[in-house]
């Protein structure tokens, strides 16, 4: 162990490596490599926590692991296999959710420093706050693909994670879901819907039968078009999708047909939408195309069932045998409870699979491989080892300074696939990166400004989908400012009647403030009311942090029909390769501003994001 | 150069390097599973190359070293076990890198590769050589160049590193994002920033030449071209000189042991390596030589890592290469690409 032997170090380094209690908030790819790293190093007192398990796919780049380990605890058995690098070391390993309550301020005040090595924006923004609560430094980190980043967060000195917006999740109006789609991803989004109509959870928001309220459509056609084309399902319409199914008992012909055919003629039936675009054709379940779409079958392609292009004949049938399975499956469940979308799960990924590609083929849309689906649908982002070492070697070298109290020397570091114009591959910014003064997570005043509609809003829905899953808390408290009205009570039942109460029937209007406060966390928010009515595309709410970037609202900022990250190992890229994308315009101007400049030729790119089972939110 | 496996790969491979192939694709999987690769030296940076490798699923691996287990081998070493102190290097380390994919084919030779005849080195694609005095590193080029086999040679000094490639005359695919108006016409206005732009992909082959590791050593900075690039180039090339000319001339790297009196010695070597290259001495300053002991877990995940990537973009024939220096400077965390020699 480095430390431990005589004049490899400096004295000084010795002593705070041999000193320091670290905490490694992940076990995966990062991870991993991270433990190696400390431990070698000499460092003695590591604790790791990670929920996840080990599979298959981890075994390429999470070294620690072999391929008897699978299905165990990734932190039980890093820790195994640490140890055996160095059995003087002592982890402590925990199977369980850094966001759960025992790691709480006072868990975290323990450590003289924390390093991320996670995979997904919940949970880094959850350490970002407990770090700047407890006053830890934090070094966070993400991988995707060829590139990474290493940055240093301490509270006043340092840009937190939460400093700057967010690129928001890629999302796709409603209509364009159910009714016109243009492209692979729009099916695959359908298909997932699809699947939690049937079998899932199913949000109303994912309705994914033809949407008559379409604009585009200008309503005529609607209602008579229903008229006309009512055979035996003429009066389906407003029964639930999984009522329909349950009541056909998933019969895969009888799907088929509604999904395919009946519904893709009411669709044709709104000649509006038809006018500039190449209308959908329905397909009989009994006469369907043996042929693969586009290009014949090649002799090149990969006997792999996985890169294999299917028949429309061939979906169908994946399509009958997989809804067969889930069938069985959702039905073998306790009353109530409902299939949970996996792309490891073969029949909940062919049933997505086939659906997409029979939807893609009715809309003239190209199909995809099973392969490439997983991609898009699981928002998998790659991985590879190399990448993940040099990351992880980057984050412990920050340690080194963090802990002789050298923090001017550590500056973010991006890690990029080609040399920028001074023929630097891994690539440390000049300056530190000063946080943002109007951050609503670090700076003095939390602040931000909440857009929403207050007469259609519910506690509920400010609970869930604006405390909860946009700003991340985990048990907020909510009082109206200058009343004292307790909204929402974090202790269990406490505001229960409150839940389907819109917001202006405690009197929260335009201009009202309400204080949250979130204990778990020990993060307090003021959040000012902004009135905004509904919009017809489904708009529900904004958060904005800051009461200058203030703006008209764009079109793409809905959550109407998010393919959004739900599974906890979902996550989250932002990368911006060169010439590639433009970043969101904040961002951008913020990012400048700090100081990269590598001319034109090659812009920054921000990632967030990692590794392991990640994803790229479409 | 590796040829493209005819057989396909199997579910098993296909599940395991899932999120690999993701990343560089079915045929670059193909040609790394047809690779047989001969490392060099095993100690902490060896170790981390050696890693990356077999986890990335190529055909074989021979790892070579004639040396024995260090205590400072426990630095940053961890595919050997603390308890095997004094056992072979190679074979110590054969049981932990064979766990880490059993799909590899992993063998240690404990030889010196000095004793080795020509013939030995036709057997691989690629030969990775790093902890060996210069003159061995440039013989092994030369021989490698005869075989047409790649080179690559490194080192880890402390928190400093290098990597050197020659791949001769490489041919290289790459990648380019195209970006075109979706709903083109003939003669249209380039498209505005809100017109809907098709993303897509075009595979582009280039030609890459390298130059042997004798020609890097061997640059006159007094010529025109080289002293004027001398001002702005970074101190690592004549570290890496300095601790070089150490290993030939005590046959040994500068040792935690002997810190204080080996400290002294890099000054002297500094001082007669950069009066015979004509550079000015205080290119490499006093302070550089605290941290050039042993080799630091971090620093051989950032260099090995950087090394393995190499080796899997010159097996793939994918993405521009190295070409031909790469080093890792540890005063601001800075990894660079130098072409020297050319």
């Amino acid at each position: 162990m480095a430390a431990s032997i005589d004049g490899v170090f400096e004295a000084g380094l010795k002593s705070a490596i041999e000193a320091a209690k670290v905490l490694v908030v992940g076990a995966g790819g990062i991870g991993c490599e991270l433990l190696k790293n400390l431990v070698l190093s000499g460092f003695k007192d590591i604790e790791i926590i990670d929920l996840d398990t080990i599979d298959v796919s981890n075994l390429n780049r999470q070294f620690l692991f072999h391929k008897q380990h699978v299905g165990k605890s990734k932190a039980a058995v890093a820790r195994e296999s640490a140890l055996r690098l160095n059995p003087n070391a002592c982890i402590k390993a925990y199977h369980d959710s850094i966001t759960n309550s025992p790691y709480g301020v006072n868990f975290f005040k323990r450590f003289s420093l924390v390093m991320n090595a996670l995979d997904n924006r919940a949970a880094r923004n959850h350490v970002n706050r407990m770090c700047l609560a407890a006053q830890v430094p934090l070094i966070e980190s993400g991988t995707a693909g060829y590139v990474g980043q290493v940055e240093l967060v301490k509270k006043g000195l340092t840009q937190c994670y939460e400093c700057l917006p967010k690129a928001p999740q890629q999302t796709f109006p409603g209509c364009t879901i159910r009714n016109t789609p243009s492209e692979p991803i729009h099916c695959i989004v359908w298909a997932k819907h699809l699947f939690n109509q049937l079998f899932g959870d199913d949000d109303p928001d994912e309705d994914v039968s033809p949407d008559t309220a379409d604009p585009e459509a200008a309503g005529d056609a609607g209602e008579d078009a229903l008229k006309s084309h009512s055979n035996e399902k003429g009066n389906v319409e407003r029964v639930s999708t999984r009522s329909w199914a349950q009541s056909c008992k998933y019969d895969p012909e009888k799907l088929f047909q509604k999904l395919f055919h009946d519904d893709i003629k009411y669709l044709l039936s709104m000649d509006n939408l038809w006018k500039k675009r190449r209308p959908p054709t329905p397909l009989l379940w009994g006469s369907l195309p043996d042929a693969v779409a586009g290009s014949s079958r090649n002799a090149k392609e990969s006997g792999l069932r996985d890169q294999k292009s299917w028949s429309i004949a061939e979906c169908a049938q994946i399509f009958a045998d997989s809804c067969r399975n889930l069938k069985n499956q959702y039905e073998s469940l306790k009353e109530g409870d409902h299939l949970v979308w996996d792309k490891d799960d073969k029949s909940s990924m062919d049933f997505v699979a086939s659906c997409a590609n029979i939807r893609a083929h009715i809309f003239g849309i190209p199909q995809k491989t099973h392969f490439d689906i997983k991609s898009m649908a699981g928002n998998i982002v790659p991985a590879i080892a190399t990448t993940n070492a040099i990351i992880a070697g980057v984050v412990v070298l920050q340690a080194f300074s963090v802990l002789q109290n050298n923090l001017k020397s550590c500056q973010t570091v991006y890690l990029r696939s080609k040399p920028t114009s001074r023929n630097q591959v891994i690539v440390p910014e000049k300056l530190l990166t000063r946080p943002n003064p109007k951050c609503y997570v670090c700076s003095t005043n939390n602040e931000v400004i909440l857009c929403l509609d207050v007469n259609s809003m519910t506690v509920k829905d400010l609970q869930e989908e604006v405390l909860i899953k946009t700003l991340n808390m985990v048990e907020p408290d909510v009082i109206l400012d200058g009343k004292g009205t307790i909204i929402i009570s974090s202790e269990e039942g406490e505001t229960a009647e409150n839940n389907p109460k819109k917001l202006c029937e405690f009197g929260i209007t335009d201009g009202s403030i309400l204080k949250v406060d979130d204990y778990q966390q020990s993060y307090k928010l003021s959040v000012t009311i902004n009135q905004r009515s509904v919009s017809k595309d489904g708009y529900d709410f904004e958060v904005v942090g800051d009461i200058s970037q203030l703006k008209p609202q764009e079109d793409d900022t809905t959550n109407s029909a998010a393919n959004g990250p739900s599974d906890q190992d979902d996550d989250y890229l932002e990368i911006v390769e060169e010439e590639d994308i433009t970043l969101p315009d904040i961002e951008s101007k913020k990012r400048k501003s700090v100081g990269e400049t590598e001319g034109g030729i090659s812009k920054k790119r921000r990632i967030e994001d990692d590794d392991d089972d990640d994803v790229v939110i479409i | 150069m590796v040829e493209i496996s005819a057989t396909e790969l199997t579910e098993d491979e296909a599940e395991l390097y899932d999120r690999q192939i993701r990343l560089w694709g079915l045929d670059s999987q193909k040609r790394l599973r047809n690779a047989k690769i001969l490392l060099i030296g095993m100690q902490g940076f060896g170790a981390e190359i050696c890693k990356n490798i077999i986890l990335a699923g190529v055909k074989s691996i021979t790892l070579l070293d004639s040396g024995v287990v260090t205590n400072e081998d426990a630095c940053s070493q961890f595919l050997i076990s603390r308890n095997q102190l004094g056992e072979n290097r190679a074979e110590a380390s054969l049981s932990r890198a064979q766990q880490l994919n059993p799909m590899v084919q992993v063998t240690a030779d404990s030889e010196d590769i000095s004793d080795k005849p020509y013939s030995f080195y036709g057997k691989f694609d690629v030969i990775c050589a790093t902890g060996c005095p210069v003159e061995q590193l440039i013989a092994i080029n030369q021989t490698c160049r005869g075989h047409n086999i790649k080179f690559f040679c490194g080192d880890v000094f402390g928190m400093f590193g290098y990597t050197f490639a020659d791949l001769q005359i490489h041919e290289y695919a790459e990648e380019i994002a195209t970006h075109k108006p979706a709903t083109t016409q003939e003669g249209d206005e380039p498209a505005t920033k809100k017109a809907k732009i098709e993303h897509g992909k075009r595979t582009v082959k280039h030609t890459a030449t390298f130059v042997p590791l004798q020609d890097v050593l061997d640059i006159d900075w007094s010529s025109e071209a080289y002293a004027k690039r001398l001002a702005k180039l970074d101190s690592s090339y004549f570290l890496m000189r300095v601790l070089l000319s150490f290993r030939s001339k005590h046959e040994r790297d500068p040792s935690p042991k002997s810190r204080q009196e080996d400290t002294e010695e890099l000054c002297k070597v500094r001082d007669d390596v950069l009066a015979s290259l004509g550079v000015p001495v205080e290119k490499v300053p006093d302070d550089m030589f605290r941290n050039v002991f042993g080799e630091v877990s971090p620093v051989c995940a950032i260099v090995g890592g950087v090394m393995a990537q190499e080796i899997i973009k010159a097996v793939s024939q994918k993405e521009l290469p190295h070409n031909n220096l790469f080093f890792f400077n540890p005063t601001k965390n800075v990894g660079f690409i130098d072409c020297l020699g050319n």
